[in-house]
């Protein structure tokens, strides 16, 4: 019931956060969606090309609505005391963050099925062939980053900084998986395995293989191991939540 | 029964002693105030007493639980208001005890706790556009939800108007006649004494006064000050009084029993003692006591630093038994 009831609450309040719209919704929407619709009208190849940039642009999604959305929605309630008027209740802490992070979860995923519908029809992109695949990674990518998101909290000072703090990532990301162009190629190769072992690109990776040509078995090896990127992230981020998470700001 | 116990606790931050060894029990039904001026160490209590913070020694019991260990048993049970936690701004009155109640079990209903708190008119209200009298009355509804056996109040009424203080002090009379333990902190010594059984006034992390309202009080002066008479010098009165002006004032530890001497002295010489005020010793009275010693133990105390002793503080009481 206590988690249900964290979920729903902070469901309303990511619709009503009209400030963070902006970051967690629209603009990850409007890129996923717009840049592949522009390239699918001015790439000769245009299919393609906005096939790779949609897929590339899912991680724009992944930190914009996951990472960032909670990094900053947290940060915010730890400094305006709410977090700990949640904890007056009795709900227990894991069930305060659980609410949040399957929220957020929810939204990331939801987004990425409609960007996903919307360049079908707009850019012709055609749907994942095994919807599964894409499913499972868009779930476990979103719970992923947004579990790193609330780790990332503890490093923030103040509720204002968040959004600054964060938003380098959500460039890195989409620098790190195509969805700004083809910027890779022009950065030093030493930089390329870092940038691959975000947990963003290894959640691209495995989407691109749902979309690729393939069977079972060649969807099982090209999903082994960005499994073990997010598996090693969500260690990082669990262990980082236990050692370093608060609930009030410093001054309080 | 004891629904509160604190044994020899405390809780420094740093270098700062902000509780230091207090240890006090409430009985079960009753209303007990902790008092202290800011940085006296009552926040720190509260909070070490609803589990947000660990002691560094010493030992909490609510209702026979340990309020870090068995969170999740004692939240049930306990109502907090806290003197500083957010709401969500913009969701209504009514939104936010409605999603309050997801998070209780057996909640009163919404319209129940808003009509206990006063606030039945503002239901539709934004958060935002209430009044810091009226968010402290939303949070007194919040921590009423669940109807604890055990609540702590930090700074109830504080912004609220006279009239909404004594509405809540109304319902902090009603509840602990039904049996709900309360542990309040509070700036206003009215309130205490208004509502409180029991106390314990806390100074630099030390509880320097303990025990029944009652008789804390009584152990203190009181006084009885009237005009004095025209015809009559202070010499000649019954009692021994301090006479300012035409202002007499006698301090007596029975402030009745002096006020019925002077009454019985005045009417035998056919006297009235006007402007007659017979005031019993108040918690004012204590601060202020206390307050005077503490200037006065500061003012000693550099040259007994020097010897490396602790001489700084007015002359403690022992441990508080409420």
């Amino acid at each position: 019931m206590s988690l249900t009831a964290t979920y729903k609450l902070s469901a309303r309040l990511f619709w009503r956060d009209k400030g963070m719209l902006p970051a967690s919704v629209i603009t990850p929407l409007g890129l996923a969606i717009g840049m592949p619709a522009l390239m699918r009208n001015v790439q000769a190849d245009g299919v393609t090309a906005a096939a790779q940039m949609f897929v590339g642009a899912l991680a724009l999604i992944l930190s914009g609505t996951a990472f960032l959305n909670i990094t900053v929605a947290l940060t915010m309630r730890r400094d305006q005391l709410l977090l700990k008027r949640l904890r007056t209740t009795r709900l227990t802490d894991r069930q305060i963050l659980l609410g949040e992070v399957a929220n957020t979860v929810t939204q990331t995923v939801a987004l990425m099925i409609v960007s996903a519908v919307a360049v079908h029809l707009l850019a012709d992109v055609p749907l994942p062939r095994n919807p599964v695949l894409f499913a499972v990674f868009a779930v476990a990518g979103s719970a992923v980053l947004a579990t790193l998101g609330v780790a990332w909290t503890a490093a923030i000072p103040r509720g204002e900084l968040a959004a600054a703090m964060t938003m380098p990532f959500f460039f890195l990301a989409g620098l790190a998986s195509g969805a700004m162009g083809p910027i890779m190629n022009l950065l030093p190769s030493w930089l390329h395995p870092f940038l691959a072992a975000l947990p963003t690109s290894a959640v691209v990776d495995a989407v691109r293989a749902s979309y690729g040509p393939g069977t079972l078995g060649s969807d099982l090896v090209a999903a082994a191991v960005p499994t073990l990127v997010l598996a090693v992230w969500a260690g990082v981020a669990l262990l980082s939540i236990r050692r370093w998470f608060r609930w009030e700001s410093r001054k309080s | 029964m004891t629904a509160i116990q604190v044994n020899h606790l405390s809780k420094s931050y740093g270098r700062f002693q902000a509780v230091n060894d207090i240890s006090f029990e409430v009985e079960a039904g009753t209303v007990f105030a902790l008092l202290g001026r800011n940085g006296a160490g009552k926040t720190t209590t509260i909070e070490l007493l609803t589990g947000f913070q660990k002691p560094d020694t010493g030992s909490v019991r609510v209702l026979g639980l340990d309020p870090i260990s068995d969170r999740a048993q004692v939240r049930g049970n306990v109502g907090i208001m806290l003197q500083e936690a957010g709401f969500f701004p913009d969701l209504t009155t009514g939104q936010t005890v409605e999603i309050w109640r997801d998070f209780t079990p057996a909640a009163r209903p919404a319209s129940e706790a808003l009509e206990l708190a006063g606030l039945t008119a503002k239901a539709k209200t934004k958060v935002r556009q209430l009044s810091g009298g009226e968010k402290r009355r939303l949070d007194l509804a919040l921590a009423l939800l669940g109807r604890p056996d055990v609540l702590f109040l930090d700074e109830p009424t504080t912004g609220m108007d006279p009239e909404a203080r004594r509405d809540v002090w109304e319902v902090v009379r009603n509840l602990a006649a039904r049996g709900t333990t309360v542990l309040l902190t509070t700036h206003y010594l009215e309130e205490a004494q208004q509502l409180a059984t029991n106390l314990a006034i806390m100074d630099r992390g030390e509880i320097v006064v303990g025990g029944d309202m009652a008789e804390t009080l009584a152990a203190r002066v009181g006084r009885v000050s009237f005009e004095l008479p025209s015809v009559i010098h202070p010499g000649e009165l019954p009692l021994p009084a301090t006479v300012r002006g035409r202002l007499a004032m006698v301090q007596a530890a029975d402030p009745d029993l002096a006020a019925q001497t002077l009454l019985g002295w005045a009417s035998e010489r056919g006297l009235r003692l006007r402007g007659l005020e017979v005031r019993m010793a108040s918690l004012e009275d204590l601060f202020l006591e206390l307050a005077k010693n503490d200037e006065i133990s500061q003012n000693d105390a550099p040259a007994q630093r020097d010897r490396g002793t602790r001489s700084d503080r007015p002359a403690r009481s022992g441990d508080a038994r409420a």
